[in-house]
């Protein structure tokens, strides 16, 4: 999966008519085969611009109103990156006429150790849902799976999985990558960010990452789109995935097959309510 | 520098560290999520005091913990009680095994702040009552670049005892302050100190200032950096950062925080938590301005404060080189890129 060329033609052509202020993709990163999200103004950085396996990072998330103001942008998505940006479409974050998107049917990605990472491999829609261009052959729609570790953990005790998770929460910083590098975290006043407030736990201590990991957890429940940049975000490799996945595979059970972002104007299970809707699954 | 130095080999190495583990309340690098963190070993087989060169938090927290109890407080109609907490568990004899050089570094960095001003008794207690064992630093990572920041390695008084390969399979132990050489003398070991160790160990020295990829003119960097406040690279350079936090929790020498408090009904404690100039809200003042409102005054406020203003205040620069920041960035961002970028013109 190289489509370097042919983003590299594109974006030229974008800045030589006018349409966009500026374009964000990847660069090579300088010290290894990594690639870094690289935002450029000036059309001379063109060449600079790269797309392989190896361009990770969901750049939805430079669509953010702290990055953009306002501005036009244009942009590289693949599969899962599309669905964010749907999803920021429909919720109002960014206006569809400022920016200009192409598309990428992914072939799945590469993690530092040159393997797929478990979500491109149990990748639902590898292609792009909303594109104004779009790159590779389309391979339509996957089948749902639930991930193996939901279900292992599904099966263990309560006890034991009370003790797996305040591991989890033991260990977390409280740095906030998750949250930031999350494409659909675009508040501009988070409320775990309160801390005069006594409602919300400022303090880095377990059951503050807990408050605030939780929190964060039920705002994404129907809105994740298992891009994992949170998971490549941390600096404590958590397993945050399982924060979301059980969520989604609860919505997906009880909601029509709902999955996040796949449709224009879908505003996601939560925001729809009929009283026919099930409730077991509840506690 | 001091000269107890105890020469012995790999089986002789295990045992040292196995008898230290026995007898001191020890803190070396365990895997955990596949990441290395300091943690309390019991057994040097849950441990790996020659972690690969990037433990993914630095020896930072075991000094100045993520979070700490500042005091509690109880809330009733006469007014608000307040109580002192229990005792800091960092406060005891302690021992920490592999240590970079950087982490070290960062440590002696730290204590300028700390001894300048207000003296944080907490942070000199933890300091006197622990001894720093250094890793076997053999080869520079990727990311490493302390050789170029003001920082002699080979005759560094960072580490409290250093352990450094020899040829032929050979290992020294040296101690290198008083408080190391008075551990290694509760060991009953025996200094040898040939000359040939010393020998050798200067080209160990050698070797390993060879292998550093990234390499840095620092004071011409510095010198630049001085009157480039209002260089709009700054701008450039920062364009993809997230601003989270994740640098700053991570640096060796990051010492921003913030106070909290966690209240049930009427009842609570204050904590005190790492903070960060890259964070938004860090500058936000009651009224509601915000000096540094962008990302790219945040951005030069670090660059700045890390090469800039703390050597013009205490003579050392408060980068260290360690690139901890640069491995766990979310978009891979390099502090060595930024400032040699900025400093460009």
């Amino acid at each position: 999966m190289d489509y370097s060329n042919q983003i590299r033609e594109i974006t030229s052509k974008l800045f030589a008519d006018n349409k966009i202020d500026y374009f964000v993709g990847y660069r090579q990163n300088s010290f290894d085969d990594s690639q870094v999200p690289f935002l450029i103004t000036d059309p001379a950085e063109i060449p600079k611009l790269v797309f392989t396996d190896k361009s990770v990072f969901n750049l939805a998330n430079y669509l953010k109103p702290d990055h953009t103001k306002r501005k036009r942008v244009g942009l590289v998505v693949k599969g899962c990156d599309s669905r964010a940006l749907n999803l920021m479409l429909t919720e109002s974050q960014v206006k569809r006429e400022n920016i200009y998107i192409i598309g990428i049917c992914c072939e799945g990605t590469l993690d530092d150790k040159g393997q797929k990472p478990q979500n491109c491999i149990e990748c639902v829609m590898p292609d792009p849902v909303v594109y104004d261009e779009i790159l590779g052959t389309p391979s339509g729609k996957k089948k749902y799976t639930v991930n193996a570790d939901i279900k292992e953990l599904a099966e263990k005790a309560l006890n034991e999985r009370a003790d797996y998770f305040e591991e989890i929460f033991a260990a977390c910083i409280r740095c906030n990558a998750c949250r930031h590098s999350c494409p659909l975290c675009y508040c501009a006043k988070c409320c775990i960010d309160q801390e005069t407030s006594t409602l919300y736990n400022g303090a880095n201590t377990t059951s503050g990452a807990m408050h605030a990991l939780m929190t964060w957890s039920l705002h994404l429940a129907g809105r994740c789109v298992d891009c994992r940049n949170c998971e490549k975000a941390c600096p404590s490799h958590l397993p945050l995935h399982l924060l979301h996945k059980q969520n989604e595979n609860v919505i997906y059970e009880n909601f029509q097959h709902h999955l996040a972002g796949m449709e224009k104007d879908d505003r996601g299970a939560f925001y729809k309510y009929s009283l026919s809707d099930p409730d077991d699954f509840i506690l | 520098m001091n000269v107890f130095l105890v020469e012995t080999d790999k089986t002789g190495l295990q045992k040292f560290y196995e008898e230290i583990i026995g007898k001191f309340e020890t803190y070396a690098p365990v895997e955990k999520f596949g990441k290395y963190d300091y943690k309390r070993v019991l057994k040097l087989s849950e441990c790996n005091p020659d972690s690969p060169i990037e433990t993914t938090m630095s020896v930072k927290p075991l000094f100045f913990p993520k979070t700490a109890k500042i005091m509690k407080f109880v809330e009733d109609s006469s007014g608000t009680t307040v109580s002192e907490t229990e005792e800091d568990p960092f406060a005891g004899k302690r021992v920490i095994l592999g240590v970079k050089h950087c982490d070290a570094r960062g440590l002696q960095v730290l204590d300028q702040v700390y001894k300048w001003d207000y003296i944080d008794t907490d942070y000199q207690k933890r300091r006197e009552n622990t001894i720093i064992i250094s890793a076997r630093c053999d080869k520079a990572g990727a990311q490493c670049f302390c050789t170029s920041l003001d920082y002699d390695v080979e005759n560094s008084d960072a580490h409290d005892i250093r352990i450094v390969n020899g040829l032929n399979g050979k290992t020294y132990i040296q101690a290198i302050t008083e408080k190391g050489e008075t551990l290694l003398k509760s060991f009953s070991l025996q200094s040898t100190a040939p000359d040939v160790a010393k020998d050798e160990i200067s080209k160990h020295y050698k070797s390993f200032e060879a292998s550093f990829r990234l390499k840095m003119n620092y004071s011409e960097v510095n010198a630049k950096l001085q009157k480039l406040f209002d260089s709009p690279e700054f701008e450039t350079v920062s364009s993809n950062c997230i601003s989270c936090n994740t640098c700053a929790f991570i640096c060796p020498t990051c010492h921003c925080f913030k106070i909290s408090d966690e209240k049930i009904k009427d009842a609570g404690v204050r904590y005190k938590s790492y903070d960060s100039c890259n964070n938004g809200y860090f500058t936000l003042m009651a009224g509601g301005h915000n000096p540094r409102p962008v990302k790219y005054r945040r951005w030069r406020q670090r660059a700045m404060h890390k090469f800039v203003y703390y050597k013009e205040r205490f003579g050392v620069n408060l980068c260290v080189g360690c690139g901890h920041c640069a491995i766990s960035c979310p978009v891979n961002i390099s502090i060595f890129d930024v400032v040699n970028q900025v400093a460009k013109v």
